[in-house]
C-alpha cells in the first residue's frame, strides 16, 4: 500500500451548494492534518472516506478499498472519532468502548480486554468502570479516542479531537495523537487550529471552501520561507506595492507576510522607503502552518 | 524492600479473528437487550423491566394457583371458568402494554439523542443490521414476556393435572403452536407502532405516550365507526391496532370476541392482512428515518 487515501477528481454537492470541489490529492502513511475553516468540507470528506456519504463525482480510494462499493471493508479496518457527541452517558466507558470493538468484528473476550488496554493507553484506566455521564469533557474526548482505536485499525479519522478542551487537556490529546503515529496507525486529524496541526502531522491537506489549497509535507512548507514584516502604519499599501512585483503579500493586522520567493527583504524594505513607514521588525524563517494558510487564500 | 517498576504497555497490534457484520449485528442484538433490562446501567434503570418481568411471571403463578386452589376445594365444580393459556394473554396484556412502551424507545431513542449512530456507523455495520438486531432484540424480550409465563401456566397445570403431567402435555400439543403465533401478533403489531414513534421522536416518555395514546385512542375510534353505519365506516373500524393480534388469538383458541372490526364483519384473516400491512408500513417509514441518519 503506497497510499492511505487516493482521491480523483471528487467533487460533493448538497444540493445547490458544493462542499467539495475536483478535488485531486494523496495521503501517505503517517500522520497527516486536514486543515480549513469551519464549512471547508472537512467532515464531508471524512464521512465520504467511510463511505457514508457518496461522491457526486469523482473515486476514492481508502487503504485499496473504494468505500462507496465496499464501506464494510474500509470501515472494518478504519476508526472514527467524531466532534460532537458520540457517547452513551449511561454506560462505563469500559462497556462503551468494549461495545464498539464488538461492533468492529471482535469477539466478545478480545473486545473487553481491548477495551481495558486501550483506556490505559489514553490514560483512563482507573476511570474506566465510571459512568460516562460523570467524565469531564477532557475524558470524554479521550473516550471518544479510544473508541477510535480500540479495533487496532490500519487508519484512524479523527475531526476535531481537541474541540472543547482546555488548554491541558488540548496538550495531552495532541501527545496522544503524536503517539498513535509511533505506534505505526495512520491517522487523518482533521482541524481548524492549525498550530495543532503544527504540532502533531506530517503531512498537511488544506482545503477553502471545497477547493484543494495545498497538500503536501510539513517539512515542504519550511522550504517556503516567508518574511514577516510588521510595520507602524498603512500595512494595506505596503502589501499592494510588494504585490506589484508579483509577490504573495497578506495582511495580518500591522504584519504582513511577504512570500514565499526571492529577495523578499528587499522588496519589503524598497516598498516601505517609497511609502514612508516605519518597518518595526522583519523576520526571515520557516512560515508557520497559518501565515502560509493565509498565503494560499484560506480563511483561518 | 521490593522496587516497583511501572511499564508503558503501550500499543498492541490486534492479529485475532473479525467477524465483520455478523459480529457487529450481534454485538448490537445483545447491546439491546442489556439498554432494555438496564444491564451496565444505573440500578434504576433495572427497576421498571425488571418490575414488569416478574409481574409478568406472578400472573401465571396466581393462575396456576388458583387452579390448584380451586380444583382442591371444588374439583370440576367449579362456578366460574378459570383462566387459560388464551385468557393469560388478557390478564397481562396492560402490563405487556406498558412494558413495550418503555422497551422500543430504549431501544431505539438514546443512540438517536446521544450521538453514538456516527460512531456506531462508522463499523462494518449497515442500517438494515443495526435495525434488524434492534428489532431481533425487541422481538425477543417482549416475545419473552408474553412466552415465559405461558410456559410457566403449561407446567404447572401440567403438574395438578388429575390426569398427570404427561396427559397434560400431549392432549395440549396444539398450545405449542398457538401460543407462538399469537404472540407473534401481539409482538409485531405493537412492535411496528412503538418502533415507529421510537424513530421519530426525541424523548422516550413523549414516545411511550404516543404509543399508549395511540393504541387506546384508536380502539375508541374505533368502536364508534362500529356503531354508526355511513359508506367506508366498515373499513375503519379496522385502524384500532390493539384488536387484531386478540381477533388472531380468539380464531386460534376457537373463542367469540367482541371487537369493532369483528361486529363490522371481518376476521382473523383480515387481521393478519392489517398486521402485515402495519408491519411493513412501519419498517419502511423506520428504514427510510435511518437511512437518512446514518
Amino acid at each position: 500500500m503506497n497510499q492511505v487515501v487516493e482521491v480523483s477528481n471528487l467533487t460533493h454537492d448538497y444540493g445547490e451548494v458544493v462542499a467539495l470541489r475536483d478535488l485531486d490529492l494523496a495521503v501517505p502513511p503517517g500522520i497527516t492534518g486536514l486543515v480549513g475553516a469551519n464549512g471547508a468540507g472537512k467532515t464531508t470528506m471524512l464521512r465520504i472516506l467511510l463511505g457514508l456519504l457518496h461522491p457526486t463525482e469523482g473515486s476514492v480510494n481508502v487503504l485499496g478499498h473504494d468505500p462507496e462499493a465496499e464501506p464494510l471493508e474500509v470501515r472494518a479496518r478504519v476508526g472514527y472519532m467524531p466532534e460532537v457527541g458520540s457517547l452513551p452517558l449511561d454506560q462505563t466507558a469500559a462497556d462503551f468502548v468494549a461495545y464498539t470493538a464488538e461492533l468492529a468484528g471482535l469477539p466478545p473476550r478480545e473486545a473487553k480486554r481491548r477495551s481495558s488496554e486501550t483506556l490505559f493507553l489514553v490514560g483512563l484506566e482507573e476511570e474506566r468502570f465510571r459512568y460516562l455521564g460523570d467524565f469531564s469533557t477532557g475524558m470524554r474526548q479521550r473516550v471518544k479516542l479510544a473508541q477510535a482505536i480500540v479495533h487496532d485499525p490500519d487508519l484512524v479519522l479523527l475531526d476535531e479531537p481537541a474541540s472543547g478542551l482546555d488548554p491541558e487537556g488540548r496538550e495531552q490529546m495532541l501527545d496522544l495523537i503524536k503517539r498513535l503515529g509511533q505506534f505505526d496507525i495512520n491517522v487523518i486529524v482533521s482541524s481548524h487550529v492549525l498550530p495543532d496541526i503544527e504540532r502533531t502531522c506530517d503531512w498537511v491537506v488544506m482545503l477553502d471552501a471545497g477547493n484543494l489549497l495545498r497538500s503536501a509535507p510539513l517539512k515542504g512548507f519550511e522550504k517556503d520561507s516567508t518574511v514577516l514584516a510588521e510595520v507602524l502604519e498603512r500595512p494595506e499599501e505596503l502589501a499592494a506595492m510588494i504585490r506589484q512585483r508579483g509577490i504573495e503579500a497578506v495582511v495580518d493586522g500591522l504584519r504582513v507576510v511577504v512570500g514565499p520567493g526571492e529577495g523578499l527583504e528587499d522588496a519589503i524594505v524598497g516598498a516601505a522607503a517609497r511609502l514612508g513607514t516605519g518597518l518595526v521588525r522583519m523576520t526571515r524563517g520557516s512560515a508557520s502552518l497559518e501565515e502560509l494558510f493565509l498565503v494560499n487564500g484560506g480563511k483561518a | 524492600m521490593t522496587e516497583g517498576v511501572i511499564y508503558d504497555r503501550g500499543y498492541r497490534t490486534y492479529e485475532g479473528p473479525r467477524r465483520g457484520p455478523a459480529g457487529a449485528r450481534r454485538a448490537v442484538y445483545k447491546e439491546g437487550l442489556r439498554r432494555v433490562f438496564g444491564l451496565g446501567r444505573k440500578a434504576r434503570a433495572k427497576i421498571f423491566p425488571w418490575s414488569m418481568m416478574v409481574i409478568g411471571v406472578m400472573t401465571a403463578i396466581v393462575i396456576v394457583g388458583l387452579h390448584f386452589a380451586i380444583g382442591q376445594a371444588v374439583g370440576d365444580a367449579a362456578p366460574v371458568e378459570l383462566p387459560r393459556y388464551a385468557d393469560l394473554f388478557d390478564a397481562y396484556s396492560f402490563i405487556s402494554l406498558i412494558f413495550i412502551a418503555y422497551a422500543a424507545p430504549q431501544l431505539l431513542i438514546p443512540d438517536r439523542t446521544n450521538g453514538v449512530l456516527s460512531v456506531y456507523f462508522s463499523r462494518p455495520l449497515t442500517v438494515n443490521g443495526y435495525l434488524g438486531a434492534k428489532t431481533l432484540a425487541y422481538a425477543s424480550v417482549v416475545g419473552a414476556l408474553y412466552i415465559v409465563p405461558q410456559v410457566l401456566l403449561h407446567l404447572g397445570l401440567g403438574m395438578i393435572s388429575r390426569d398427570g403431567f404427561f396427559s397434560h402435555m400431549t392432549d395440549n400439543l396444539d398450545i405449542l403452536w398457538k401460543v407462538p403465533v399469537t404472540t407473534l401478533g401481539f409482538v409485531a403489531m405493537h412492535g411496528a407502532l412503538a418502533f415507529f414513534f421510537s424513530s421519530f421522536v426525541k424523548r422516550p416518555g413523549i414516545a411511550s405516550a404516543s404509543f399508549l395514546g395511540t393504541i387506546l385512542g384508536a380502539n375508541i375510534v374505533a368502536d364508534q365507526f362500529a356503531r354508526v353505519d355511513f359508506p367506508g365506516s366498515r373499513f375503519l373500524t379496522l385502524i384500532a391496532p390493539d384488536q387484531h393480534p386478540r381477533i388472531i388469538r380468539d380464531f386460534l383458541f376457537d373463542r367469540q370476541g367482541f371487537f369493532p372490526a369483528t361486529e363490522a364483519g371481518f376476521d382473523a384473516w383480515v387481521s393478519a392482512i392489517v398486521i402485515a400491512v402495519f408491519t411493513a408500513l412501519a419498517a419502511w417509514f423506520v428504514h427510510s428515518r435511518y437511512r437518512r441518519l446514518a
